[in-house]
């Protein structure tokens, strides 16, 4: 195992989700934005109306500063994030994908060198090749989207992949489609958002009211289509994962997408309201707090899929922990729980006190606080102050009486739908119980 | 356990998908188109700084030229990264994930900070956008280039962690067994090496100089003494910067542990013959700027080429004291999924003919004209593209039949 990296208060889980949130916005605008602008621009071509063109300078704009900004610096962000914070999750993907992740830079390359091309050559070169350049970012970031959905479909359904090991098994799997269809409506949507506020800010009158219909046109439609495919998506989710969601068993997760439904509601009331019947209500204010509106649905939604993925963080294959779950005879990949119970989970650990006494009491907990770490410590707050789930008052809800109540929870830790079970032998459990116990808040 | 036992049983589990020969080609060569971007960047910050301090008008036409080289090269530095990225987590995940958890705080702390770089970029291009105004404000030039030469020291330090396995463990495990967590190892800076990966900034950004006078000399509406002044400018820069960057390759060697023998390597002699000649040659040309442009510049991106060669062998030279080579990393050949890049990467290749093409014809006609393109090369671009979804999302939907998850 890799050096355990904590994080006060949460958990290093809530930063990738803070970051991933993030990064969604901006992502999704880069996806979706150029269908709407070469639109525009198409539109301004065939009608001759060169004030249209305002609007797709400031856009564009608003696109390079934003999205390949934050975007671009996110979306790595992401990947920092899910090293520090689950790194042989992330390795184990990056082995499997690494092909679909360098396909996808290549569209990066594009993408960057046409939507640069296109914001500095507007009127400066012909305007059926710079037309043509839009449809060119607008094809790449799109086929980015493409890519990366089935990496993130691969994690929540690995489908026949562990059977085969086969990349485009586990690329093309039950969620793939899907989801790839709601990113795709939800991009329009976004991308209306964003249009609707540039738009609102023109200076021609009659422009700004067209554009800001123009683009809540688009996003109606676009969320209108995106009901029916999130429908599916749900729909599609593997048996396990609607389990922890229709079974109560993790009733956050219908708490996160009742959030998520809300905030559709409200920006799908929000683009028929002031876009479509009375334009001149968009504005940059309203915008924004739509923005913010979507932000906590989109959060919402993605924490969603990522809570359903429980115990897994790469479905089926590795637990939320990092340990490995089953045989991928395929790549010649063995489970880990039996290794760890039979020979030991802290024998097999490198960064470890070199000195481990079961009869030494403070020795066992020093022992025992690594194990924790390492086995609960992705999903579980640990720290005095932690917020996320912190261990120390749940397991109080189960009143221990002493060391050995908790070993036997421990035993049983594997019946819950969404905890992996605990692998260890005799010492690691003895040492993680000892740990545990100690830090119980006492009432 | 030792640390031999550790970093190999640290590997990935599911193996390579393919052979690691061909990542670490990928890993150095996509590297060394990131760090010239890199270095541009850096360079040019500084480089408008000065320029604008200096207050002459050339110096400051140049500086807000550069501007846009700051946040144009900074989004392409960016992009250009997330490959080798990439590519390091595949054949050196071992140390990878080991040195980025260790310092996860800086790790995550670079992120801000080159954000915030990015953005101090865009304030200053932004701010002094416009020709006409004679002044121009340095303040987000020199926040930028603060932050850029931070975020330089985290990924030096993160690098240098890697090469330092026998280390590791007594930076978080103490003597009385407790072992921390916090993700706030910062250790193994070498000015040397750091100062042998800026100082060529110099260089590069004098390199690019001299193109882009040779690149706008017959667009008429650019002043030749402009031109000649920026020119010459470059080729003095990258003279000196390059003298220097030998200087401090010097240093570097000498903080390399003699074990290695690395003064013998070949990778590291050719480096160091290619940068002396390299210099030399500028040196010749500083009153030829424009036309020993493209030499120039071609020498300069083979003597940085061979450079990180030298730096990928000197990486093996420390791994294998760890026992680690990459050369046995268990391989569980995908073929289909590394024809999807190989192909992807030559249709990438011909796509970018027409950004490429529209960027050059653009910039070589006066303001307030505009050029035209044989509309085909954008057709066949854009068409490449959605060849390549309708093959894909095929074989997609084939795939999903078969194993019965579309419906
Ligand atoms: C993959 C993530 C994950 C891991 C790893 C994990 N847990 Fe949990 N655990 C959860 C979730 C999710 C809950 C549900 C919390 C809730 O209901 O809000 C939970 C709940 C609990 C509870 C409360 C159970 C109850 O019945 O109320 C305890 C106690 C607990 N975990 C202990 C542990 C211990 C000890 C470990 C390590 C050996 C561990 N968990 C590892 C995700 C995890």
């Amino acid at each position: 195992m890799y050096p355990f990296w904590e994080v006060p208060f949460f958990t290093s889980g809530m930063v990738i989700a803070l970051i991933a949130t993030f990064h969604i916005l901006p992502c999704h605008l880069a996806t979706g934005a150029f269908w709407f602008t070469v639109f525009v621009e198409r539109k301004a071509y065939k009608e001759n109306r060169p004030e249209l063109l305002e609007f797709i300078k400031k856009y564009t704009l608003l696109i390079l500063i934003f999205c390949f900004v934050i975007g671009s610096l996110s979306g790595v962000g992401i990947w920092y994030a899910a090293t520090v914070a689950s790194p042989r999750g992330i390795s184990g993907l990056i082995h499997n994908y690494v092909w679909g992740w360098a396909t996808e830079w290549v569209f990066f390359i594009i993408e960057i060198a046409s939507i640069y091309v296109y914001y500095y050559t507007l009127g400066k070169i012909d305007p059926k090749s710079h037309l043509m350049m839009g449809w060119l970012y607008a094809w790449a970031a799109w086929i980015s989207m493409i890519i990366i959905t089935g990496i993130l479909a691969f994690m929540l359904s690995s489908g026949k992949w562990v059977e085969t090991g086969g990349f485009f098994d586990g690329f093309f799997n039950q969620t793939y489609w899907p989801q790839l269809l709601t990113r795709t409506a939800l991009m329009f949507c976004i991308a209306g958002v964003y249009a609707a506020i540039v738009a609102s800010t023109l200076r021609n009158k009659a422009v700004r009211k067209e554009l800001v219909r123009a683009a809540g046109l688009w996003g109606v439609l676009g969320m209108l289509a995106g009901l029916a495919f999130t429908a599916w998506y749900l729909h599609r989710l593997p048996a396990h994962a609607k389990e922890l969601w229709l079974d109560q068993s993790l009733p956050y997760l219908g708490h996160l997408l009742n959030v998520a439904g809300i905030s559709y509601a409200i920006v799908l009331l929000w683009f028929v309201v002031c876009c479509l019947i009375r334009p001149k209500l968009a504005g940059p204010v309203s915008g924004i707090i739509i923005l913010i509106v979507l932000f906590l649905g989109i959060g919402a939604g993605e924490g969603f899929r990522e809570g359903a993925r429980r115990p897994y963080i790469i479905d089926q294959y590795m637990y939320g922990n990092q340990i490995v779950a089953r045989d991928i005879p395929a790549k010649h990949i063995k489970a880990e729980v039996p290794k760890f119970n039979k020979e030991g989970f802290l024998s097999h650990l490198f960064f470890r006190p070199d000195k481990i006494n079961p009869d030494n009491k403070n020795q066992l907990i020093r022992a025992g606080s690594v194990v924790v770490h390492y086995q609960c410590g992705n999903c579980h707050a640990l720290d005095r102050f932690g917020k996320m789930r912190p261990l120390k008052r749940l397991l109080a809800n189960l009143e221990p009486e002493s060391p050995e109540d908790i070993e036997g929870f421990l035993d049983s830790l594997g019946d819950y739908p969404y905890m992996p079970p605990f692998a260890g032998n005799e010492l690691d459990r003895k040492a993680a119980s000892e740990y545990l116990f100690s830090v119980v808040v006492r009432r | 356990m030792d640390i031999a036992t550790y970093v190999n049983s640290m590997r990935d589990p599911a193996g390579l998908p393919f052979y690691p020969i061909v990542f670490q080609f990928l890993l150095v060569l996509t590297f060394a188109l990131h760090i010239i971007m890199v270095n541009l960047v850096v360079g040019s910050t500084f480089l408008a700084i000065w320029e604008i301090w200096k207050r002459d008008s050339f110096g400051l036409r140049l500086s807000k030229a550069l501007g846009r080289v700051i946040t144009v090269g900074m989004s392409i530095a960016i992009v250009l990264g997330v490959a080798p990225l990439l590519f390091v987590q595949v054949i050196y995940d071992p140390f990878w994930y080991t040195a980025t958890t260790l310092s996860a705080f800086w790790a995550l702390l670079f992120l801000v900070v080159i954000t915030l770089a990015f953005y101090a970029g865009y304030g200053f291009y932004l701010g002094n956008r416009r020709a006409e105004v004679d002044t121009a404000k340095t303040g987000w030039a020199l926040v930028a280039a603060g932050l850029l030469l931070f975020t330089a020291l985290f990924i030096h330090m993160l690098s240098m962690e890697q090469l330092m396995p026998q280390h590791w463990k007594e930076w978080i495990v103490s003597a009385n067994g407790a072992v921390s967590y916090s993700g706030g190892e910062f250790h193994g800076v070498e000015f040397g090496r750091l100062l042998h990966i800026l100082i060529p900034s110099f260089a590069v950004t004098g390199v690019f100089l001299m193109l882009y006078a040779a690149y706008f000399k017959d667009r008429g509406d650019y002043d030749p003494e402009y031109l000649e002044y920026v020119g010459q400018k470059g080729a003095w820069m990258a003279f000196w910067a390059s003298a220097l960057a030998i200087g401090a390759g010097f240093w570097w060697l000498g903080l390399i542990p003699q074990e290695f023998h690395f003064a013998r390597n070949p990778f590291f002699l050719a480096g160091a013959i290619l940068g002396v000649a390299t210099t030399a040659y500028i040196g010749a040309s500083v009153y030829r700027p424009q036309e020993r442009a493209i030499p120039s510049a071609l020498l300069m991106f083979l003597t940085v080429f061979v450079m990180c060669c030298a730096r990928e062998a000197l990486r093996m030279k420390h791994m294998s004291q760890a026992g680690y080579s990459i050369y046995n990393y268990p391989v569980n050949a995908d073929w289909p999924s590394t024809i999807l890049f190989f192909a992807t990467f030559i249709m990438g290749l011909f796509v970018l003919y027409f950004p490429a093409v529209a960027a050059f014809e653009a910039g070589k006609v006066r303001s307030g004209q505009i050029a035209t393109l044989d509309p085909s090369i954008g057709r066949k671009a854009v068409s490449a593209m959605i060849a390549w979804f309708v093959i894909v999302a095929g074989l997609g939907i084939i795939v999903s039949l078969k194993n019965g998850v579309l419906f």
